[in-house]
């Protein structure tokens, strides 16, 4: 398997559709995600861990380990994608009108999950979640047939009903710091000081119906229909964006309110994450099964990775390091399927797995890059979410908890074949047609093969010090 | 200050038993003039503050809210259809729900308080059954609506009001969110749909 030279094969402009080129939209997304990249690493590299937390902004804002973790991870995984949409605009005139738009909303878009992930203020995070909704729902409806648009309103819909609900849940926990003669400011660092130890029926409605609207914008069952619908139907840079980064916001989300009630008792909310996270697993397994599609099928295993991370949050502290390392591992893979995903459909033209029968000789490249990254997906060794979830299973057992190790086991061992029947004739399988293959670009392969070297890396040997960092996450939500 | 409470909730139930799709703006704006009210009263005194919050509020969810959402009803060009489905059932559900919004954590708080909370519990529940039972997106949007306008009423719950940072913030969202929502679905469907070339879905969505 070799990389050919920075030959590109451009798609011919659309008969009676004016060519606009935006010739800087590409350099200014990939400027940014090199900037924000260069910046996020520059700051980890020279504020140790010892330092954290730093506030700034009138401590509207926080740099913790929790938001160090994820704007390494936001911010390497968007680097990626702005290399993809770069090199789109680049070889597709068909899609250079809508250029101005799309670079537009995901600079928008990135601001806000920037932000969001560094808010130290609880309101000001869901508006920041609700902010980078708000942006991705145009870039879902970008698409010229009507079906996107209605997708991206579904999306819109589901995302404003779970963030309602959340933001109810808010206001059921200052009711019931009103009822205990408490004056709840919603700094999180400050929450975490003046939350009664003692939780009323309020309280634990309210951290029941945050986590039930955060757990929604995981695509935790039963409020998950709006994700494989997504996924599917987005543009695949947008894909990856949601299911890469502003998975990520939710997920900092979560573990805030873990971190704010980690000395209460949360029993009830972990039960509540415990259900959610098997029906999620098994949901995903079923439709799996039934996947004639590759994107669907990435997208259900999307789901079925929400309910391993929701029911490794439930194991708490003895899973919490192995929790971190598969939402890390988990966006890396994501973000590689989807990008190939997506090179595999500019060839093709069609979602349906059996139309890509033999893709490997066509596209040598893409095709083994789907392979390592179904690899990832699935758990094998090397990649980091072998680990994790060898960790997570270890977490569980430890706890005790026998029925949630062995629904979790066979579970995953269902959406293995299932995605590696679907998968694997893809890939290899005999073509019904034989098509010639296809030279591919470089410039698009080097974030890929950057996140296939992460996902080793965290499999093999993670650097001390985002060991260290991972550590630190795992201990803020009560991890060893 | 039961008054604007009151308004508040007539505005919220009363279209869902009896309100027409074109009808909603209207109902939403009346809302939006109830949470002014409850807004104006919960500050005591006139302030900045204050003055700014109900600017806010009968700017953002009394004019330009009611407005894009009476032009994308208009743009579809469909039946002026009920808002939720007229039957029995639905009715009777509704009226189980709003009974139980207002039994659900009254004893415990003086009248006017448990009077708020079930307004706010009361709209929450109409708002499920209208997502529930009209699958229609304008109904789907004005549901949404219905809840934003719950969830800021819950602020006369609060022993003071929101920072204005804080309204400032939730307005933009509940204006964008009004904003790119109507645009989504304020186009009537069966005059768009056209053959979408290969080459302009060249890197996603449905073939």
């Amino acid at each position: 398997m070799s990389v050919s030279s920075a030959t590109t094969t451009a798609t011919p402009a659309l008969p009676g559709v004016p060519s606009v080129r935006v010739p800087w939209a590409g350099p200014v997304l990939v400027g940014f995600a090199l900037a924000a990249f260069i910046a996020t690493v520059a700051v980890f590299v020279r504020t140790p861990l010892a330092q954290m937390p730093l506030y700034f902004a009138q401590r509207y804002f926080v740099l913790d380990a929790t938001s160090m973790l994820f704007l390494l991870v936001i911010n390497s995984v968007f680097l990626g994608i702005a290399v993809y949409m770069s090199s789109l605009a680049r070889r597709s005139p068909a899609l250079a009108p809508k250029m101005k738009s799309r670079t537009a909303l995901t600079l928008a878009f990135m601001v806000a999950m920037n932000l969001g992930v560094m808010a130290n203020h609880l309101l000001l995070l869901w508006a920041f979640i609700e902010l980078t909704t708000v942006c991705a729902a145009p870039l879902v409806a970008q698409g010229e047939s009507l079906q996107p648009r209605r997708v991206a309103w579904h999306y819109l819909l589901y995302s404003s009903m779970s963030l309602a609900l959340t933001f109810l849940g808010i206001m059921c926990l200052t009711r019931s710091a009103h009822l205990q003669g408490i004056a709840l400011e919603f700094a999180l660092d400050e929450m975490a000081m003046v939350v009664p130890s003692s939780g009323d029926g309020w309280q634990r409605l309210g951290l029941a119906l945050m986590l039930f609207g955060l757990g929604s914008k995981l695509g935790l069952a039963p409020l998950y229909s709006w994700l494989p619908e997504t996924y599917e139907a987005s543009p695949t840079s947008t894909s990856a964006l949601l299911a890469a980064v502003q998975f990520n916001i939710s997920v900092v989300a979560v573990l805030r309110v873990l971190q704010v009630f980690r000395g209460q008792d949360t029993g009830f909310v972990l039960h509540e994450l415990l259900v959610m996270g098997c029906l999620s697993l098994v949901i995903a397994a079923v439709q799996v099964m039934a996947a004639r599609n590759y994107k669907r099928l990435i997208a259900y295993a999307c789901v079925s990775s929400s309910g391993v991370i929701a029911i490794g949050l439930s194991v708490g502290k003895a899973a919490a390091y192995g929790v971190l390392l598969y939402v890390v591992s988990a966006a890396f893979v994501k973000a590689l399927l989807f990008l190939t995903a997506g090179r595999l459909r500019s060839v093709y033209r069609t979602n349906e797995s059996k139309a890509l029968a033999g893709v490997i000789r066509v596209l040598p490249f893409s095709g083994a890059l789907f392979a390592v990254g179904t690899f990832a997906l699935l758990g094998f060794p090397p990649f980091g979410s072998f680990m994790a979830e060898m960790l997570i299973l270890s977490g569980i057992v430890q706890a005790g908890n026998l029925i949630a190790f062995t629904l979790l086991c066979t579970m995953l061992t269902i959406i293995f074949v299932a995605t590696g029947r679907a998968i694997f004739p893809m890939i290899w399988g005999e073509p019904e047609q034989q098509r010639p293959p296809v030279r591919e670009g470089w410039l698009t392969a080097v974030p890929k093969l950057g996140f296939v070297t992460v996902l080793v890396l965290l499999g093999v040997y993670t650097p001390r010090p985002i060991a260290q960092l991972l550590t630190q996450v795992a201990q803020s939500i009560g991890g060893q | 200050m039961k008054l604007p409470l009151i308004l508040f909730l007539v505005a919220a139930v009363v279209p869902v038993f009896f309100g027409k799709i074109r009808s909603a703006p209207f109902w939403l704006a009346m809302q939006a003039v109830a949470l002014g009210w409850s807004s104006a009263a919960q500050h005591g005194e006139w302030s900045g503050h204050a003055l700014a919050a109900l600017v806010e509020v009968l700017l953002v969810r009394a004019v330009i809210a009611p407005l894009l959402l009476r032009r994308a009803i208009r743009g579809r060009g469909e039946p002026n259809l009920d808002l939720m489905p007229s039957n029995l059932f639905a009715w009777a559900i509704a009226i189980a729900l709003l009974v139980l919004a207002f039994e659900f954590g009254a004893p415990e708080m003086s009248d006017r308080h448990a009077l708020a909370l079930g307004a706010v519990g009361a709209t929450v529940a109409v708002s499920l059954l209208l997502l529930a039972a009209n699958d229609a997106p304008p109904a789907q949007l004005v549901a949404v609506l219905f809840m934003e306008n719950a969830i800021a009423l819950f602020e006369s719950l609060l022993p003071e009001p929101w920072p204005l940072p804080v309204h400032l913030a939730l307005s933009a969202i509940y204006l964008l969110t009004v904003g790119v929502g109507a645009w989504l679905i304020g186009r009537p469907e069966a005059s768009t749909v056209r053959a979408t070339p290969a080459h302009a879905v060249e890197e996603g969505g449905r073939p």
